[in-house]
């Protein structure tokens, strides 16, 4: 599959950036080195997308390997460090953002992907500054401790009772189960995830 | 009831327990709201003009000659600075992941290109990198000593052997332990921000806020008093967080090269190589008791592994008390009741090519309560005594006991059917259930280093300052309860200020001693502030300062509590500046010495061999307790760290190709959601009293070994290893087929 297929990123505004970054490793310098023998296009310099974050358009200006993790911390502007940085490679489940309504590692994405596409991080949940029946569980039941994990956590519980709102504990546990916690939150989170669906069936 | 009174010069108390509206209840933490929002910055994400984002290059070998040439990294257009470490391109590397270059470069991403271009040549040299590769004969040396350290020694071998030939049950066994890993989820790491000048600002994900401004000092080339730390949040440290390291230093000196704010956290890889462990240990152990089940020898050789550092043990016996042999003999000496003669031990290091371990969640301690708790338990067993009443039998205190029997009671020990031998007929669906227990202990008392402000604004604001930080705990909200308290105010009234090294100054948090080194001082603060601003209040409303007390949000009669002004209303009467006061450590607000007691039900699937931990539960005494869900919230943190360790956490080097083969964490595993049993955190109220103590470390101390003895207890595979996988729980079944059943 090509960028092309799936976004509407111009691909030669790509290709105009070729040679700067990759020139120097040598691995790089041979993949170059193949690619140009083969005339397989290769992709690389920067180039300005548009994402929806949150229901804001953003500018941000990447490289075709930029993952959207790194693209909402490091390219937006202002910078959204809510989603956090944990293990990089989805593992850990602390970058969990929404795509089109679906919990995913944004670590595990790029960033050129997700254009034309509707992304919410944990900043996007609470609107106006009201918390959300989740967010507010989590603090109610002490669902946190150092909070490093917590985005991610508050990100998969909503997904789950989104879709749920009855999730039984078990549900939540499986739900869940692709994030990690080194504290040991994971009681305190089931408890905030039960009571928040209580409150989500009793009407919003 | 209130008996202190509000005014005069009396000393800070606690008070009666029943007379506090905030401590000792369940507070909710005043910083959750911006921890579920993502609000709250951590150094991880500090953003700031002109920012450059640095990563180190790793040493992929346990020991090698390194030759670095950094020029075509040098040349990436958005890299700024490549480097070795050295000022040398050649020279040696002592440990596996040693940071050997830097690259600092527009992205996090073009730093990564960086990494990649430097042509880094690295030639083997003898390595060890295992415990057994060290100790072979052609191994690579550690130290110019060799790769044993100094032996350190108690007690008479020969005392200790002849007690032993004495006793009605022995154990002979070797425990091992492997090397844990931390795994903070936020990474170690620090932002410098230099411009220029003589000023600098340093966020950094560390335990001790103090301790940076003065390790940032050399290499910014600056006065440490120019220097101001910031740790708003940080994202766990659990005792790796207290070095600036390699990663602090080397920010430091790229913001002096540069004069632009640097960013340089580390990798997860490098968090697992670079960052400190918990160290490991093998211990080789025997030990005896009479038929009465009274411990009356033991008999012990550890090697500690904490890779070029020097690993910790907290040594043996561990809790329990060893009698004398023969107790009808009359009343034996003090000297010999504090070292009896069944006691010997020895205790070395056993060096490796690979990370220093750092202190970690109760340094030593779960490596000495796994030997102690399994031998006491193999004792237990041999002798048909039940392994509760074993522990109490060779418990002094009734501290443990009362414990002991809470946890018990809460685990279902008493209707359990298998008290002294393992399960005898599986359940329908194949499995094997079982309870084991353990204990712990620890200092957590407090020590005079912290100076808290509190301040109260014209505007109604009350303010309590100081520069301490919060790992998680829960710091920050004590600090802003006991503020509050004091005033006769909501939890919301007050604001804590933290994190910051221009505040008062702090202890860094280790040992469990930052609750009981910093709320005395807080509540010392207030107190003062308190009676400051009633003796201002006296004259103010034309009342003795002895007839005013604050209760409910407002300045009230003391006898009576007729209303006399709002919290705000007493606020305006103060001038702009409002009122200050800073306060101290008091050593009667503090205690030392905690215990502990946990137990766990396992259920071994006899098919799989694969455990599960059903449900653990943890009794912790920690005198005041000042936010009880805190407390119950670190009890459960404990509990599950050492459940992961029982079930999961083992660091897996190659001793051959010298590679780490889990530094992430899918191959390293750490307890997750599935595995986690029901958890039933108990605060022992029984401890009345006593000042504040800290708590966190002995939670983690006693879990694992009791998973390990639950496992025992279900289907008689005694593990002497950790992790407690299931292939080794499968050998042990079939090791008991094969020898026709338990021993």
């Amino acid at each position: 599959m090509t960028l092309g297929d799936r976004s509407p990123v111009s691909r030669r505004s790509f290709l105009k950036g070729a040679g700067g970054v990759a020139a120097a490793g040598s691995a790089l310098g041979a993949a170059q080195a193949l690619s140009a023998s083969q005339q397989v296009e290769r992709l690389s310099g920067t180039t300005e997308i548009q994402l929806d974050i949150n229901g804001e358009k953003f500018k941000v200006r990447v490289e075709p390997r930029t993952s959207l993790l790194n693209a909402l911390r490091n390219h937006c502007e202002p910078p959204l460090t809510g989603t956090k940085i944990v293990c990089d490679r989805g593992s850990c489940g602390a970058c969990t953002v929404f795509v089109n309504k679906q919990p995913v590692y944004s670590c595990m994405l790029l960033a050129v992907d997700c254009t034309e596409k509707k992304i919410t991080t944990v900043e996007g949940l609470a609107v106006g500054g009201k918390l959300t029946h989740v967010q507010e569980e989590f603090v109610a039941h002490d669902a946190l401790m150092c909070g490093f994990c917590t985005p991610g956590f508050v990100m998969s519980v909503t997904a789950c009772l989104e879709k749920n709102p009855k999730a039984t504990r078990e549900e939540i546990q499986s739900a869940c189960s692709g994030n990690l916690c080194r504290c040991g939150t994971y009681p305190r989170i089931f408890e905030a995830a039960l009571a928040a669906g209580k409150k989500l069936q009793g009407g919003r | 009831m209130e008996t202190r009174t509000n005014a005069g010069s009396e000393s800070p108390e606690w008070g009666p327990r029943e007379s506090l509206t905030l401590l000792n209840t369940n507070l909710r933490r005043v910083d959750g709201p911006e921890k579920v929002s993502g609000r709250a910055r951590y150094t991880h994400d500090i953003r700031l003009p002109g920012m450059v984002f640095a990563r180190l290059l790793l040493c992929p070998l346990p020991r090698a000659e390194v030759e670095l040439d950094c020029t075509a990294a040098a040349k990436i257009p958005g890299v700024v600075a490549a480097r070795s470490l050295r000022d040398k391109d050649g020279f040696e590397t002592k440990f596996l992941g040693q940071a050997v270059a830097v690259v600092a470069a527009e992205t996090p991403e073009l730093a990564e290109d960086g990494l990649r271009a430097i042509r880094a040549n690295y030639k083997p040299l003898p390595w060890a990198a295992s415990a057994d590769q060290a100790l072979s004969p052609d191994a690579g040396q550690v130290t110019k000593n060799g790769n044993l350290g100094k032996e350190s020694t108690k007690g008479d071998e020969a005392k200790a052997n002849a007690i032993l030939a004495t006793c009605d049950a022995t154990v002979e066994a070797e425990y091992r332990l492997p090397v844990q890993h931390h795994c903070s989820l936020e990474t170690h790491g620090v932002v410098v921000d230099y411009r220029g000048g003589d000023e600098a600002t340093v966020y950094a994900s560390t335990q001790g806020t103090f301790t940076v401004p003065e390790a940032a000092s050399g290499p910014l080339g600056l006065s440490a008093s120019k220097i101001t730390a910031i740790v708003e949040y940080m994202g766990g440290g659990f005792g790796s967080k207290f070095d600036f390291g390699i990663e602090g230093k080397t920010a430091c000196e790229l913001a002096k090269e540069l004069k632009r704010p640097v960013h340089l956290m580390l990798t997860r890889e490098g968090e697992f190589l670079n960052s400190g462990n918990r160290s490991g240990s093998i211990v080789k152990l025997r030990a005896g008791a009479k038929r009465n089940g009274k411990l009356i020898a033991i008999s012990s050789s550890t090697m500690r592994m904490g890779g070029i550092g020097g690993g910790s043990f907290s040594g043996l016996p561990y809790v329990y008390k060893v009698a004398p042999p023969d107790e009808e003999a009359g009343e034996e000496s003090d000297e010999k009741a504090k070292n009896p003669d069944g006691v010997r031990s020895s205790v070395r290091s056993l060096y490796t090519h690979t990370d220093s371990s750092r202190a970690m969640r109760a340094p030593g301690h779960p490596q000495a309560s796994f030997a102690m708790e399994s031998a006491i338990d193999e004792l237990a067993y041999k002798l048909g005594i039940d392994p509760l009443v074993m522990r109490k039998t060779n418990l002094a205190k009734d501290v443990y006991h009362r414990q002991l029997d809470r946890a018990a009671e809460r685990i279902g020990w008493g209707a359990h059917p298998n008290k002294t031998a393992p399960q005898k007929t599986p359940d329908a669906d194949g499995t094997v259930t079982g309870i084991g227990f353990g204990v712990s202990v620890w200092g957590g008392g407090g020590h005079a280093e912290c100076r808290v402000k509190i301040s109260i604004g014209n505007d109604g604001s009350l303010q309590a300052i100081v520069g301490t930080q919060d790992l998680g705990n829960g710091t920050r909200t004590y600090v802003a309860a006991i503020a509050a308290q004091e005033f006769g105010l909501p939890l919301e009234a007050a604001t804590a200020r933290i994190g910051n090294s221009n505040y008062g100054r702090a202890n860094a948090s280790g040992g469990s001693t930052t609750a009981a080194s910093l709320a005395p001082a807080v509540k010392v603060a207030a107190h003062k502030a308190r009676e400051a601003f009633l003796a201002h209040l006296a004259q103010a409303t034309k009342r003795p300062a002895e007839e005013l007390a604050f209760r409910g949000g407002s300045l009230v009669e003391r006898e009576g509590s007729k209303a006399l002004m709002t919290w705000k209303e007493a606020c305006a009467t103060l001038g702009t500046s409002g009122l200050s006061e800073d306060g101290d450590w008091q050593a009667s607000l503090a205690s030392n010495g905690v215990h502990g007691a946990q137990a766990a039900k396992v259920k071994v699937d006899l098919g799989t061999g694969r455990v599960t931990v059903v449900s653990m539960v943890g009794v912790q005494d920690c005198g005041l307790p000042l936010n009880r869900t805190a407390v119950e919230s670190q009890l459960n943190g404990g509990m599950i760290q050492a459940l992961s360790y029982a079930l999961h956490e083992e660091r897996v080097i190659d001793p051959k190709l010298g590679l780490m083969l889990n530094a992430n964490f899918v191959d390293y595993k750490i307890a997750g959601c599935q595995e986690m049993p029901e958890l039933v955190p108990l605060i022992d109220d029984d401890d009345i009293g006593r000042g504040v103590i800290g708590m966190a470390e002995p939670a983690i101390t006693p879990g694992h070994s009791a998973i390990a003895n639950a496992i025992y207890n279900a289907c008689g595979v005694r593990l002497r290893s950790l992790p407690f996988t299931a292939d080794r729980v499968l050998d042990g079944l079939a090791e008991l087929a094969a020898n026709g059943g338990a021993k």
